[in-house]
């Protein structure tokens, strides 16, 4: 509620906000972080800020480590950037908790900052733009149990063990599983988020059960693995999967996958350099917007299958609406 | 070749037992493993699961044998897994653009040979330590495959190909046959003919090896060869497979790979070891998985488990090693 709220009181603002001071502050700098380069996921959120920064005649500066997730090397990246000292920052911590001192040194610096996807521990922040993993396995889990209609046996893929993202995601199956009473829940594997793993640990799987209809993996990439396991031993089991990847995309199209959780990552990288960039033109920002998981399936995937760069970000008014929690 | 020189670059007689008794050893222990699961689960001894392990032992020991090889000469690849990561990516973006498997794989073995080749230059000329040369291969890999896929996956392969992977012929999944022939061709290699014999002599002594003329430059250069072309060889087994390819798959492929020649029996100090041993090695590393799955084992114990028995397999090792000699 209190969202909109500020929603109404923002539009006046805005309108006079345009006229005066647009013209001054165009072509900012915003340095974009994230969290490697192999998850599409962060592909997403980068061309989602870019196309934001275009939109609104600022540039953008991509900081990703070279090893997935380094913690050490973003914190030299913060370094970097605070003496480069861009207009603004659009921060994902590769890990929530031990990036802190990276931020504090952003905050230190007076760089305006955006925390997006994960929520950083500590630190000072314009505005945080995510959505939660937990929700976005419970919604997931949901739809595949309401399409096995609150019976079968199942199988949990995880992720890394241990990670925020696979534990947050887990919690969401077996919280959606206890609400479904004829479901049995056969295994809880891990598959490390890796397609290999996630199709082996299925093979194996199917060795000790004769009877799985439906699989719940904690991201694409093993939903996939899974689904070529199942195909190659000649069985059918509905498949779950996170992330809302093009691969995921073309497997709803094609039938083979069930569906796919969506962290609206395009969306996330939209909203966060647009806070960023109205910050610095002095117009009012959305504080939080926790968007909710859209779960991507044979009857909503069409938006979803376009390029990344003809997607179209959302204005500061539908923003306004996804704040409401 | 004289006896004589042949007697000096050749294991003794009583050598060559010792090595047959590891080898021994080795089984033994896989046995062991296989006798636990089999009474611990219904469904171990299956067939099916069997053909299973020995599925998913075969991509390990792709990359393992013709690592055996540089580790018999003291030297390690640890661009490995990155190798096979590129190898798939540009062999994907092939088969994709002129629709031809074997154009294809064709590129990935090229691929996979340069780099092992381009990793031999630079221990044999340039005369880096094999562990560093390779490590900043390693990088150089994942850089250009980050770079190369943006984030993005390369999807869905013709069916011929697809059989490659995941096909049967006469009811053996046709990467078994693959297995059994690296495996046949591998150990008549390093056992049967001079330029194993002098691979093994290398190891055991490069100085000795130089001095009665062996060309250890060139049998370097050939070892550090095969080694990636064995990554670009699992590479299409892994495209093939997995239906897919995108950046990070080399990294959960790597350690497996060294810790199978190690569980193998082969010494890091060269000179010691068969590419038999490094197939027991896939085996057993490939049956504690399958058996935690097959058991439901919780994810949170699994690395532990797989950990005290890599830590057990090499001790036993080297306990009985110190009590044949």
């Amino acid at each position: 509620m209190q969202y909109r709220k500020l929603g109404y009181l923002a539009l006046p603002l805005l309108m006079a906000a345009a006229f005066t001071t647009q013209a001054r502050a165009d072509g900012e700098t915003i340095a974009v972080f994230t969290k490697n380069q192999t998850n599409p996921f962060f592909q997403t959120v980068r061309v989602g800020a870019d196309n934001m920064a275009k939109v609104l005649n600022a540039k953008t500066l991509h900081y990703i480590p070279t090893k997935p997730d380094s913690i050490p090397e973003q914190l030299s990246q913060i370094e970097d950037v605070v003496v480069k000292k861009p207009s603004a920052i659009v921060f994902t911590p590769v890990d929530y908790k031990a990036m802190v001192p990276g931020v504090e040194k952003i905050n230190d610096a007076k760089i305006p900052v955006v925390n997006i996807t994960d929520r950083s521990a500590g630190g000072k922040f314009l505005s945080f733009i995510g959505a939660d993993d937990y929700s976005l396995g419970l919604e997931t889990a949901r739809y595949l149990l309401k399409a096995l209609s609150g019976k079968g046996n199942i199988v949990i893929i995880e992720g890394v063990k241990g990670s925020l993202t696979n534990v947050d995601r887990v919690r969401g199956f077996n919280d959606a599983l206890k609400e479904n009473p004829g479901i049995k829940l056969l295994a809880s594997q891990p598959g490390n988020y890796q397609r290999l793993q996630a199709l082996q640990v299925m093979e194996n799987l199917m060795q000790s059960n004769a009877q799985i209809d439906g699989v719940l993996a904690a991201n694409d990439a093993m939903a996939v693995g899974a689904i070529e396991a199942l195909d190659g031993a000649n069985r059918k089991a509905q498949v779950i999967g996170i992330n809302g990847t093009k691969e995921a995309i073309d497997a709803i199209k094609s039938g083979k996958l069930l569906a796919s959780g969506d962290y609206n990552g395009f969306a996330q990288g939209c909203l966060g350099t647009m806070m960023a960039i109205r910050a610095l033109r002095e117009q009012p920002v959305i504080n939080e917007i926790v968007l909710k998981p859209t779960i991507i399936t044979q009857d909503n995937f069409k938006p979803f299958d376009v390029p990344l760069e003809s997607r179209i970000c959302p204005t500061f008014e539908e923003a306004v609406k996804l704040g409401v929690k | 070749m004289t006896d004589i020189t042949k007697q000096a670059i050749s294991p003794s007689r009583s050598l060559v037992s010792q090595e047959a008794i590891q080898v021994f050893y080795r089984l033994l222990a896989a046995l062991l493993i296989c006798a636990v699961l089999a009474v611990l689960s219904d469904s171990f001894l299956s067939l099916g699961n069997i053909l299973n392990v020995l599925r998913q032992a075969s991509l390990t020991f792709f990359i393992a044998s013709g690592l055996t090889l540089v580790v018999l000469t003291a030297g390690l690849d640890l661009s490995v897994g990155a190798n096979v990561a590129l190898s798939a990516c540009l062999a994907g973006t092939v088969i994709h653009q002129t629709g031809s498997p074997l154009l294809g794989i064709v590129t990935a073995l090229v691929v996979g040979g340069a780099v092992g080749l381009l990793n031999g230059v630079m221990v044999t000329a340039l005369r880096i330590p094999s562990f560093i040369a390779t490590y900043g291969m390693l990088w150089v890999l994942n850089g250009l495959t980050y770079w190369y896929m943006a984030g993005d996956t390369i999807h869905g392969f013709p069916a011929g190909f697809r059989q490659i992977g995941s096909g049967y012929l006469f009811g053996l999944p046709i990467p078994v046959y693959l297995l059994l022939v690296f495996l046949g061709i591998g150990t008549l290699f390093a056992q049967r003919t001079i330029w194993g014999q002098e691979i093994y002599a290398i190891g055991a002594n490069p100085v000795a090896a130089r001095l009665s003329g062996i060309p250890v430059t060139r049998r370097l250069l050939l070892v550090y060869a095969v080694s990636g072309t064995m990554a670009g060889l699992a590479s299409i087994i892994f495209l093939s497979r997995l239906n897919s390819a995108e950046a990070d798959i080399g990294e959960s492929l790597t350690l497996p790979a060294i810790a199978a020649v190690l569980i193998g029996g082969t010494s890091l100090f060269g000179g010691v070891g068969t590419v038999f041993g490094t197939f027991v090695g896939a085996l057993i590393l490939t049956l504690v998985l399958n058996g935690m799955n097959l058991l439901s084992v919780s994810a949170n114990w699994q690395p532990l488990v797989t950990g005290v028995i890599v830590i057990l397999a090499v001790w036993l090792d080297m306990k009985t090693r110190r009590r044949t000699q």
